[in-house]
């Protein structure tokens, strides 16, 4: 199931929920060129996850749900322009656990 | 020291300091209104580095007399034309209210441009040049530039206003507005207004954010910047007075009819 909240995808796969970029980010940010995650492990819904300068923008983006960071996108940092890809494999942002699926299932469907 | 020789004074260490300020000292500064301009566009491009004792107390001389000798607003001088939300046209660097609204870039460090008539030059222009100072300390504690929609506080050194709140606006090209740019210059009337009620101010100046060298459409911020400040106000029971200032007529006018449909 695919759902989209700030800006932002969030793809549910067990309980995994997957985190990525949406075209029309994408599209208003430009190429991204800098990659820095915050490196905090548990989010709240709206906290910042990562900050990205991006050719048209600099941008904090922000969680789309409160749970546990069990990976970024470490590549993305040394490699920014991924998260312009149109593949969710490259241009996924983090990976959330712990997430109280009744706060997903209430969000925008992709 | 007469204004004329602080002028004078502060052009000379400007020039030994930069070299390649000469550039715009090449046509003769006469009068003091010239002067003036020349010390503005050294200003402008001066990088951030540390000033002597002296210059910053001839700089403070210079710029609380310049910045005075023009009428002062206060809160007090305007009438709300709704509880808490004032209208009002004029330069926003004459506002003597708790904090002011500057419509900053990314680099969050003041206009670079040499005279450049926008916001960031003339409230660095005549807040001096601690102002750059300050923003750059700021800037490389956080180690990357400034994401849009946030909001960080200085003080205002020399303009009569206490505090100066630095924020980035949405960026408009070719492309025009989306929801993301609309939510991101929605931030910026949010961050301030949090920062400032964190800060426990009473009174507020917002510039029309993203309108100016960022292309944003006057009509549209307009609605989200009054929209933006109600609901704020209403959902945090806010105490703050918020002034809308704007400088065009276009603006103006804007406001006016955007601010009576409200009521």
């Amino acid at each position: 199931m695919k759902k989209r909240a700030n800006f932002l995808f969030i793809e549910k796969q067990d309980d995994v929920y997957t985190v990525s970029m949406t075209p029309e980010l994408q599209d208003d940010i430009g190429t991204v060129g800098f990659v820095e995650f915050v490196n905090e492990d548990n989010v709240k819904k709206d906290d910042p996850i990562l900050n990205l300068e991006a050719s048209k923008t600099v941008l904090e983006a922000y969680s789309p749900l409160t749970g546990k960071v069990v990976e970024r996108n470490e590549k993305a940092t040394s490699e920014p322009a991924l998260l312009n890809s149109a593949k969710t494999e490259e241009n996924w942002l983090i990976k959330l656990s712990d997430v109280d699926e009744a706060e997903f299932n209430q969000l925008e469907d992709a | 020291m007469n204004q004329n020789e602080r002028l004078d004074y502060l052009i000379g260490y400007l020039l030994e300091e930069n070299p390649n300020g000469h550039e715009l000292a090449q046509v003769e500064a006469n009068s003091i209104a010239d002067k003036f301009e020349l010390f503005r566009g050294l200003c402008n491009i001066r990088k951030p580095k540390p000033v002597t004792d002296e210059f910053v107390e001839v700089q403070d001389a210079f710029l609380t007399k310049w910045n005075h000798d023009r009428e002062i607003t206060r809160l007090g001088d305007l009438k709300p034309v709704q509880p808490q939300i004032y209208l009002w046209k004029g330069d926003i660097t004459t506002l003597a209210v708790d904090a002011i609204v500057n419509a900053a870039n990314s680099r969050l460090l003041g206009c670079t441009q040499a005279n450049h008539d926008c916001i960031d030059n003339i409230i660095h222009t005549r807040a001096g040049v601690q102002l750059r100072l300050a923003c750059h300390d700021i800037m490389t504690e956080q180690g990357r530039k400034e994401a849009a929609g946030k909001a960080k506080l200085t003080d205002a050194y020399n303009l009569p206003s206490s505090y100066v709140i630095h924020t980035v606006g949405p960026f408009i090209d070719q492309r025009g507005v989306s929801p993301i740019k609309e939510q991101l210059l929605a931030s910026c009337y949010q961050s301030t207004l949090a920062l400032a009620d964190q800060k426990e101010m009473d009174s507020i100046a917002f510039c029309c954010i993203a309108t100016g060298e960022f292309n944003f459409p006057n009509e549209r911020a307009a609605e989200i910047a009054i929209q933006t400040v109600n609901d704020y106000l209403r959902e945090n029971e806010s105490q703050l007075n918020v002034i809308f200032n704007v400088f065009s007529e276009k603006d103006l006018s804007i406001y006016q009819r955007l601010l009576q449909t409200n009521e």
